[in-house]
């Protein structure tokens, strides 16, 4: 057990619903053969000029990660995307990102060899991850929408670099931090990368740091 | 649109099922007036709409607010500091929660003028801000929860000894009465902000809650270390029941809004003071964040107006009237039954009890689950309120009967559950306490006072709160100690 290496490809699910739903994702990937699950709340962005206007454009989001093999992650992908709607807006949005490896999965079932791993096709889209201070997320998410970003994803992080490590009275201190991630079209990513890196200044030590990510299915994104 | 219709249709299930249950009762067993029945309804549609802009002003103004002062407070590093800005907060917080007043009004007059208006809300002014202080220090010098809340009860008793029974039941209500609709958000979100910078993730997680329980601590010692200084012995005087016999509907309403508003503007000042003060020397937001936070306080202050108009001119005499019919029928069993399943459906209607669930979801990330939280409050507040039916019906129950034993247990309990439980416990204890509670089962309890002969209207409408603010520290330690065995993994070895 645990050496499957050769067995399959290792990728990473994720799925960003609405709170509340996360616990409908878990069940639809168990039955689909997903041995497990992480889930975590997250803040995502609403498109409304009214609600924009009040304020009130945020929502809360849960996220569910899960490293699996990428032939039941297809399958597992479409039973979200057929039993969350995620076709429809608003509704939420899955992908999965190629993972290298991982230590501690156990599937009980072989994986499926016979499904040919369809595609093959080159990555249509790319996760950005920033991170920065807690309170620039909103930052970041402007500077990434001005050029053409459809939404974003901000989870509230803790974590602390060579810059800044503090003990408060009787407490040590990890400073907070907010977590971007936005998923975008490969040919967008250049211009979100370049504008949200000179708006934050991330390449000055101590603002923060930016990683992108290649994407290899996505549901439930609509343009 | 869906954010709004989301909370709208949060809101709209809490508040139905106590519209729904007086309506029953108004076609079966306690007819009310037309007019009276369609104020309530007035008042059901005014608080719905205010609880959902009420909520959204908290989540956009008060707890960015608390949140805020909290990391601001801890990073400063000066005990000094945070000393001082503890006692002022606190003092000013509940120097203006117009609860307190009321509460402390009702007090000037069974005490006959001994203990003057002014006194108690200031001594209890001081009871709370010395105790947020000692809480704020909890958090930031780690100290254990159950063990301080142990040291603070303890103190009580003894104190309670040598106070009169009914001082204890005065000072067991102001714990309930300064725990409003606005200060417990922003405690809640101050504990959240201090400890969300601990580097240990569980115990920034249950230093988050505790806070609301050690503060609201505050007022029961304040009131009882001042029955043992004044002379007044027993209490004497008593309050009329007054259920406005006018037949209008709107004017009520239109009555109520200008002193609740004006309340409102008051209670919300210190926290607009300090922010603003805290925004120039210290936090220096920019300027969206900036904004957001003050149109949060906007709705903060719209919600809450429309809300208490709507509880006090809808509600109040609703219950009171409920009450006292309902008594009339002599079936004291009835009575015991109604009060329990009204417990039960007011509470989901608590403003801070959004506030606080909310807070725990996110806190937990979703693990400790809101409706399995406001199942367990609702059955406790239920309890409570069926208990105040024994002591008012029954007349050799006293307060303390339920109170000495319910914290024996409370505190016993906090030594063998899981210590975010306990903190969750004793700030719900604050929060059931609420606006709701405090008009609309306060109303109830005093109809059903005033229909029995052996009562006295004020002084056992003193006790209610009490008892609603006791039996959610039981239930959800209950929940934190099922909690405790069922997240144990199945199908893995434990070495």
């Amino acid at each position: 057990m645990g050496n499957n290496a050769g067995s399959g490809e290792w990728v990473l699910l994720c799925a960003i619903v609405n709170f509340g739903a996360a616990g409908k994702v878990m069940s639809v990937l168990r039955q689909q053969g997903v041995t497990g699950g992480t889930i975590f709340l997250g803040k995502g962005t609403v498109r409304n000029h009214l609600l924009e206007i009040l304020d009130l454009n945020d929502i809360r989001k849960e996220i569910v990660l899960s490293v699996t093999l990428s032939s039941l992650a297809d399958r597992a992908l479409e039973a979200l995307n057929k039993q969350l709607t995620l076709y429809k807006p608003h509704h939420g949005i899955a992908f999965t990102i190629p993972v290298k490896g991982q230590i501690g999965i156990h599937h009980p079932e072989a994986p499926d060899q016979s499904e040919e791993r369809r595609g093959g096709n080159k990555p249509m889209h790319n996760a950005i991850f920033v991170i920065v201070d807690k309170g620039k997320a909103e930052e970041v998410v402007e500077a990434a929408k001005s050029v053409g970003a459809r939404g974003a994803t901000v989870i509230n992080a803790r974590g602390s670099g060579i810059h800044e490590t503090q003990k408060l009275f009787a407490m040590s201190i990890e400073p907070e931090k907010e977590i971007v991630m936005i998923l975008a079209q490969t040919e967008l990513t250049d211009a979100i990368v370049s504008k949200v890196s000179e708006e934050l200044q991330i390449e000055e030590p101590g603002k923060g740091i930016m990683f992108i990510l290649n994407v290899d299915k996505t549901y439930g994104l609509y343009d | 649109m869906n954010v709004l219709f989301q909370k709208f249709k949060e809101v709209l299930f809490a508040v139905t099922p106590v519209t729904v249950i007086v309506l029953i009762l108004n076609f079966t067993l306690t007819p009310l007036d037309y007019h009276l029945l369609v104020r309530f309804l007035l008042g059901a549609f005014l608080i719905i709409i205010g609880l959902t802009i009420f909520l959204f002003g908290v989540e956009i103004g008060i707890t960015p607010i608390g949140n805020l002062m909290g990391n601001a407070l801890t990073r400063s590093n000066k005990v000094w500091f945070v000393g001082l800005a503890g006692l002022i907060l606190g003092f000013f917080i509940s120097i203006a929660e117009p609860d307190l007043h009321i509460l402390a009004g009702q007090v000037q007059t069974v005490t006959a003028g001994v203990l003057s208006q002014t006194s108690i809300v200031v001594v209890v002014s001081v009871g709370i801000a010395v105790l947020l202080t000692l809480g704020l220090f909890r958090i930031v010098y780690n100290l254990p929860l159950n063990k301080m809340l142990t040291l603070i009860y303890l103190l009580i008793l003894i104190l309670g000894i040598f106070s009169s029974s009914g001082f204890i039941a005065i000072s067991f209500d102001a714990s309930g009465a300064t725990t409003g609709a606005l200060t417990v958000p922003f405690m809640l979100a101050l504990a959240y902000g201090v400890s969300s910078l601990k580097k240990n993730g569980t115990a920034s997680e249950e230093d988050s809650f505790g806070l609301v329980g050690v503060a609201s601590a505050g007022a029961i010692l304040a009131v009882i270390v001042m029955s043992l200084f004044s002379r007044g012995d027993e209490l004497s005087g008593s309050l009329e029941l007054q259920i406005t016999q006018s037949s209008s509907i709107i004017a009520p309403f239109l009555h109520e809004l200008p002193t609740v508003a004006g309340n409102i503007i008051l209670a919300l000042l210190p926290l607009l003071i300090t922010f603003l003060f805290f925004q120039k020397f210290s936090i220096q937001l920019p300027r969206r964040a900036f904004k957001k936070i003050i149109k949060g306080l906007l709705y903060t202050f719209i919600g809450l107006v429309l809300f208490l108009t709507g509880v006090n001119a809808g509600f109040m005499d609703v219950g009171s009237l409920v009450g006292y019919r309902l008594a009339m029928l002599e079936q004291p069993w009835l009575v015991f039954l109604i009060g329990y399943i009204l417990g039960l459906a007011v509470i989901l209607a608590e403003p801070a009890v959004y506030v606080l669930t909310t807070q725990i979801e996110n806190v937990t990330s979703g693990y400790v689950k809101r409706r399995i939280v406001l199942f367990a409050l609702s059955l406790g507040v239920g309890c409570a309120v069926t208990l105040s039916m024994v002591r008012i019906l029954i007349p050799g129950v006293h307060l303390w009967h339920f109170l000495l034993p319910g914290y024996i247990i409370s505190i016993s309990l906090s030594y063998v559950v899981p210590s975010l439980f306990v903190g969750i416990a004793f700030d719900a204890g604050g929060v059931a306490s609420g606006p709701m509670t405090a008009t609309f089962v306060l109303a109830f309890a005093q109809g059903v006072a005033e229909a029995t002969e052996s009562a006295n209207v004020l002084i056992d409408g003193f006790g209610v709160i009490a008892m609603v603010a006791l039996t959610p520290l039981i239930a959800l330690q209950v929940l934190g100690f099922i909690y405790k065995i069922k997240s144990q993994k199945v199908g893995v070895d434990h070495g």
